[in-house]
């Protein structure tokens, strides 16, 4: 079963884009539940996004892609 | 000296920026040392204006990670006074540009009291910093100035290139009893807004390590020419004897992660191998690091080498602004890559 | 106030003085026949406290070993105060081995970390360390404080008006004392600073500030004793203000043309002799013990002086140590 994970929404706007700064791990890479997989930013705002389960991850959206909360950027398998 | 020190298996480690890695050995050893605190301008809530201190506050809060007012002799000074007490303060000037206002304190006082006192005093301190050029900061906001620094006796100086050494140094230097200025460059930050090299995310043990001060590293081996470089450009070396291997030639890339002490031993001992050097700094070209590299292979054995010191520095020019003038005189991939090929062919 | 503390006021001021008096002495001594700065026993510039006395004994009167002070460039009256060794003083003084700092740092940088104590040649920048220094005391939960001694031409530098600020943000226990002597080597109070009394301008930075006229060690002692206690009890700092008096030059050697008659007027307000008087009309001192006072002076200083010079001086190859723990 996989898990979506979305950008999340950072600034007050919800339709305010921004991007997939850093990806911590690469495509099909094992990950360990609360690992920190990326930076994604909205202007000089940033955060961590964490896996919210074990599994293998997808990366859906390219570095420094650009995304709106909502978007799935990955996915756990 | 060390062949790299990096972890082999990257997939084994977990991957983090130089801003993280950083953050994460200061963490880790106000954990392990109840004297650790961290001091400057938007340290605490904004995590630093370069992400040195992300996510401290929350872990260790408000006593701990202590938001100063511009006053950075006020506060570089009060740093020297608790590291004098026993306390082992890491300090954040925010900009190195912005030593002019503070320089007494760090050179008069930081740098010297140890001496001055016989040995009978000692500064457990660290100053840490943001340097380095390449995003339109201008002649006030984009020096490296790592050569300034180095030539006055009583500081240690590091500069790592990447996440690992980072964490390593970072926690070396905490634990350092000298007063150690740790200079990181916006551009191995791997900030989510500047444009980053990759090789400003790498694998980062989760434990505590250290990384040598005053030992450079091999970041690539290679028989042909010897670079010697430092910060974002050791990163921008890499890439470009990456690109030179597929063309049949093998640059020699040490990083020295250290200004001081100066590894004049792995200098010399690449450059008996190779016979040629190429020193890319970012810093001014005049009367600095370049030149004293230089020096050491003239001191030691002038014969050495087969083809002229060779460097890619900085020109004697303040920081322009616009960028076609600004990457003119920075060093560049394409100056790098020239000057390897240059010296290659002689 | 007590007699017994009195005497010892008297007695402290004479110790200084003394000290003082032998330490000019040998500067001069063998510069001479044209004077050399850097020839004789006692290289370098020298900055002697005569007059300032007071302002020692009157502050250090309320610190301990534990309490740090951070001194100027005109030092000696506040390490002698403070209890720093004058032995171990001299010798650094005089370049030897047996000095504080192993002859490394000379008579502007004297260094005791068993007393807490340091002293810079740059005006006004030991501030902001005594400043971290009473940092470090709060945050161990002592009731330590850390003085700050500076004259008053530093009032005028960024790192005085640093210090005062961050240590009434966070209230720390710091005293800053400026040793108002009306002089920056040549240059008038009147003519450096925008204020009549750097006490004033402790308000700007939400602080206490108080000044002291007279030169009198016993309004001293009262008012640091105020300030101290402010830091003790956790109410933040004090910026005290002593009006004192410069007898010699500002380094040995100034010929000091540029005081014109103010001189002698200065010359005539000795505190030493002042105290000496009043203590005597209070029956609190007789010629015995003026007498025993003085020799008592004397032969301490005499002995460190002796131990400063049959000290070896440090082996040249000691100039590469101690860059570097």
């Amino acid at each position: 079963m996989s898990v979506e994970i979305t950008f999340p929404a950072l600034g007050k706007d919800p339709d305010q884009q921004g991007v997939v700064a850093t990806w911590l791990v690469r495509d099909g890479e094992p990950v360990t539940a609360g690992q920190v997989i990326a930076e994604v930013a909205v202007d000089k705002v940033s955060v961590d996004v964490e896996a919210p389960t074990a599994g293998t991850v997808r990366l859906l959206v390219p570095e420094e892609g650009v995304a709106t909360p909502g978007t799935v950027i990955a996915r756990i398998e | 000296m060390t062949v790299t020190d990096q972890p082999a298996a990257a997939s084994a480690t977990r991957r983090l920026t130089t801003a993280k890695a950083i953050s994460e050995a200061i963490a880790q050893e106000m954990e392990r040392d109840p004297e650790v605190f961290v001091m400057g301008e938007d340290v605490a809530a904004y995590g630093g204006i370069f992400g040195s201190t992300t996510g401290l506050l929350d872990q260790f809060g408000p006593t701990r990670i202590i938001d100063t007012p511009i006053s950075e002799t006020g506060f570089i000074g009060a740093g020297i006074g608790a590291a004098v007490e026993g306390m082992r303060p890491v300090v954040e000037l925010m900009f190195v540009d912005f030593f002019g206002v503070c320089m007494d304190q760090i050179y008069n006082h930081m740098a010297k009291i140890h001496y001055e006192s016989g040995g009978n005093v000692t500064v457990p301190m660290v100053l840490m910093t943001a340097v380095g050029g390449g995003y339109s900061d201008g002649a006030q906001h984009s020096q490296c100035l790592w050569g300034t620094f180095a030539h006055l006796p009583g500081l240690k100086v590091v500069v790592p290139s990447n996440p690992y050494d980072a964490k390593g140094l970072m926690t070396a230097a905490i634990r350092d009893d000298n007063p150690v200025l740790y200079m990181f460059h916006k551009g191995v930050m791997g900030l989510p807004w500047m444009a980053k090299n990759p090789r400003s995310i790498g694998p980062v043990p989760a434990e505590s390590y250290e990384v040598p001060i005053g030992k450079a590293a091999v970041a690539r081996p290679g028989r042909d020419v010897t670079v010697v470089s430092l910060s974002l450009s050791l990163q921008r070396c890499l890439d470009v004897a990456d690109e030179l291997a597929g063309e049949g030639l093998e640059a020699e890339v040490i990083d020295l992660r250290s200004v001081v002490p100066l590894d004049r031993e792995a200098i010399l001992e690449s450059v008996g191998r190779t016979g040629k050097i190429v020193v890319v700094d970012e810093d001014y070209r005049s009367f600095g690091l370049s030149g004293e590299i230089a020096a050491t292979i003239a001191e030691s054995d002038p014969g050495l080498l087969r083809a002229p010191f060779t460097r890619v520095a900085y020109p004697d020019v303040p920081v322009p602004y616009a960028r076609p003038l600004e990457y003119e005189v920075l060093p560049t991939h394409r100056r790098i890559r020239e000057a390897i090929v240059s010296v290659a062919g002689r | 106030m007590d007699d017994e503390l009195r005497r010892g006021f008297y007695r402290q001021m004479v110790r200084i003085r003394t000290y003082e008096e032998a330490i000019r002495a040998d500067y001069h001594a063998d510069k001479t026949p044209a004077w050399d700065i850097g020839a004789g026993l006692i290289p370098g510039e020298m900055h002697l406290s005569a007059g300032q006395e007071p302002v020692a004994v009157g502050l250090c009167a309320h610190l301990t070993a534990d309490d740090g002070l951070t001194a100027p460039h005109r030092p000696h009256h506040l390490a002698l105060a403070k209890g720093v060794d004058m032995r171990k003083m001299t010798a650094e003084i005089y370049g030897r081995e047996t000095g504080l700092g192993h002859g490394k740092g000379g008579h502007m940088h004297l260094f005791d970390p068993s007393q807490h104590f340091s002293c810079s040649g740059i005006i006004a920048e030991g501030m902001p360390v005594a400043v971290g220094q009473a940092f470090a005391f709060h945050r161990r939960g002592t009731t330590n404080v850390a003085v700050a001694v500076a004259g008053e031409g530093a009032a005028n530098q960024g790192a005085f008006h640093e210090s005062l600020n961050l240590a009434s943000l966070w209230k720390l226990p710091v005293v800053f004392v400026i040793e108002d002597n009306d002089w920056a080597i040549s240059v008038a109070r009147t003519a450096s600073t925008s204020v009549p009394s750097n006490a004033t301008r402790a308000a700007a930075y939400g602080v206490a500030g108080e000044r002291v006229e007279g030169n009198d060690v016993e309004a001293v002692y009262q008012a640091a004793g105020r300030a101290v206690a402010r830091a003790r009890a956790g109410e933040g700092p004090t910026l005290l203000e002593v009006h004192t008096v410069r007898l010699w030059g500002h380094f040995e050697g100034d010929a000091q043309a540029y005081r014109g008659d103010e001189l002698a007027v200065a010359e005539s307000h000795d505190p030493i002799p002042a105290y000496e008087a009043k203590l005597r009309a209070d029956g609190v001192l007789d010629d015995a013990t003026v007498e025993a006072v003085r020799a008592e002076a004397a032969t301490e200083v005499a002995d460190a002086i002796a131990f400063a010079k049959s000290s070896p001086e440090p082996p040249p190859a000691a100039a590469y140590e101690h860059v570097f723990v």
